[in-house]
């Protein structure tokens, strides 16, 4: 193969080579059209249609869809309904103690997971298996055992003695939001889990046995060595978590439908509410461009916090 | 370079607790199928079962149709996962090995797309689908689900075949292989790793998928699991037994599949975090 390859290489002219070149450039658009085929119309198109909808009254009528241009009066009602900024709070300090603790805990078990060389394997496995969890399955799941009348989580609590009668979890808004949350981090913890163990293997075992050499204890080998080179594997798991937390739908849909009240509807909840329960699409369609404008933000937020960071990472 | 005996006790100590915190529910959900119904509602409960029935499982496969949700379920994820590897490795071979221009505002476009909620786009998408009467059918998930899952694999794809050397591509060239046969006969054959990594990801994401399946496929027949298990729900009660019943079932296979493929779901992680 080496001797045809030379023949070829002897005669080739740059002529040709722009030819060659003119080629793989078709191919190569070629090979991207399906791709962006789909992308282009199940995203694209309908983000932009989205926006267009937001800027009109929609009515659902027998000759289809009628929009009637209404400019910004779908945002005005929106911003103008106590509900929305209701679901706009909710959906902030919820996404922003969950995906806290998530880093904590997640950081501690990555950590101990890196202490004990035994159970590793088993561990990825056991992380691994709530992230492939359907969440309608752990909403399911996690009501009964919250359950106020039968549920075994009372039971436990009130063997422990913490608690004297069974509490109706989901039913009082305090305890439902931390149902809500402890559900989610027992779901999700496990993901950050996995992504924080990768970035500790990558840490060079030389900086360690530097820091050890140099009388360093094990806190202080946390704070000056491990923290440091971790800190962009966390901005990237927080930064995924934060995304996933804002559009939260699954479990509260489930395990507390939004309630008791509008307690735990989150803006992804009202949108769908809006759109397929009350027909509004317009209305719908300024709270799902509002929660677009709100994540688009918190990533911001978030990236600019760890940008140094996440720079480093990136060398 | 052994830790230090404190270091692996408090280690162990945190991890056991820990494990076991994220399996007990998964026990409780599994013993609850397997319990008669007035074992499901006593109070306090037992916490190892007295008395065993499959009865639940009799339930949510005869009288009701959580088979039809699995096989649901499962053609839908399987035909996504086929057209995002085809559609995904040729978008990710072409900017990974080809001469096209525009690649980083491409791949920070792919990036930016896959930050977008569902939400704002299910609505023009529902209004197509009922346009064109695709509304409970399995097209009206396959569509969204390839091409929400798209950019992920032509990231991770584009990632491996960058690892395959350059040469290969030039040498077949030379030989006379059109730029489709080296991707197809070379490229695709040495990145199998990807492939997996691919496929497990947009597997489990389909499986999972909740709001468009609720939205575009409601009817009882063409309902996934996701949405066969939220939108069932008994006169009075909820009936936790035949919902956990058709749960185990669903979840066996996904656990085989993530046992296998370990390896390549926790490299996905890693590059989604280092190279994502």
């Amino acid at each position: 193969m080496s001797k045809a390859m030379e023949g070829h290489a002897s005669f080739q002219t740059d002529g040709r080579r722009a030819s060659v070149v003119r080629h793989d450039v078709r191919a190569g658009f070629g090979m991207l059209t399906p791709a962006g085929i789909v992308i282009l119309a199940v995203t694209i198109f309908p983000i932009l249609y989205s926006v267009w909808m937001s800027f009109n009254n929609i009515q659902l009528t027998e000759n289809g869809f009628q929009f009637t241009f209404n400019g910004i009066q779908n945002y005005v009602d929106v911003y103008s309904a106590p509900l929305f900024w209701h679901s706009v709070w909710f959906t902030v300090y919820y996404s922003i103690v969950t995906v806290a603790i998530e880093l904590f805990l997640g950081l501690l078990i990555a950590l101990a997971i890196q202490n004990v060389e035994k159970l590793k394997s088993v561990s990825v496995v056991v992380m691994l298996i709530p992230w492939s969890l359907i969440t309608v399955i752990s909403a399911e799941m996690w009501s009964y055992i919250y359950n106020g009348v039968y549920g075994v989580l009372n039971a436990i609590l009130q063997g422990l003695g913490f608690i004297h009668s069974p509490i109706n979890w989901t039913g009082e808004p305090v305890t439902a939001v931390i149902a809500l949350m402890a559900a989610d981090i027992w779901k999700t913890t496990p993901f950050v889990v996995i992504i924080l163990l990768s970035g500790l293997q990558m840490i060079p075992k030389d900086y360690y046995e530097a820091a050890r050499i140099d009388g360093a204890n094990g806190w202080q080998i946390f704070w000056n060595v491990t923290f440091p080179q971790l800190r962009g594997s966390i901005a990237i798991a927080g930064l995924f978590r934060i995304l996933q937390a804002f559009g939260i739908f699954d479990l509260p849909f489930v395990l507390t439908q939004g309630g008791p009240g509008s307690t735990t509807t989150s803006l992804a909840m009202l949108g769908e509410e809006t759109l397929f329960t009350n027909l509004h699409f317009g209305l719908g369609a300024a709270v799902a461009v509002s929660t677009v404008i709100l994540i688009l933000g918190a990533c911001l937020i978030f990236l600019s916090a760890f940008r140094g960071m996440v720079g480093e990472e990136a060398q | 370079m052994r830790k230090p005996l404190y270091q692996r006790i408090i280690g162990y100590v945190v991890l056991i607790f820990f494990l076991v915190v994220i399996l007990l529910p998964f026990y409780w959900m599994f013993v609850t199928s397997f319990e008669p119904n007035s074992d499901i509602s006593a109070y306090p409960p037992a916490y190892f079962p007295h008395h065993w029935t499959l009865s639940h499982y009799e339930e949510a496969f005869g009288q009701f149709h959580f088979g039809r949700y699995i096989l649901n379920s499962v053609i839908v994820s399987i035909t996504s996962t086929f057209f995002v590897l085809l559609f995904g490795s040729m978008a990710g071979f072409a900017i990974a090995r080809l001469p096209i221009k525009a690649k980083q505002p491409m791949l920070i476009f792919l990036l930016i797309i896959s930050v977008f909620p569902p939400l704002v786009v299910i609505t023009p998408l529902y209004m197509l689908l009922r346009d064109v009467g695709w509304l409970d059918s399995y097209q009206a998930l396959v569509i969204p689900y390839t091409a929400f899952n798209l950019p992920f694999a032509i990231w991770i794809l584009r990632n491996y075949f960058l690892q395959v050397p350059g040469a290969l591509f030039e040498a077949a060239k030379m030989d006379g292989a059109s730029v489709f046969m080296s991707y197809w006969r070379i490229f695709l054959p040495l990145t199998t790793p990807g492939l997996f990594t691919a496929a497990v990801f947009t597997f489990v994401a389909c499986w999972t998928e909740f709001f468009m399946a609720l939205v575009f496929n409601p009817d009882n027949t063409m309902r996934t699991i996701p949405v066969g298990i939220a939108l069932f729900s008994g006169q009075y009660t909820v009936p936790y037994g035949t919902i956990f019943a058709g749960s185990v079932v669903s979840i066996v296979p996904i656990v085989i599949l993530v046992v296998i493929f370990r390896r390549w779901i926790v490299s996905g992680l890693t590059q989604g975090a280092v190279k994502g």
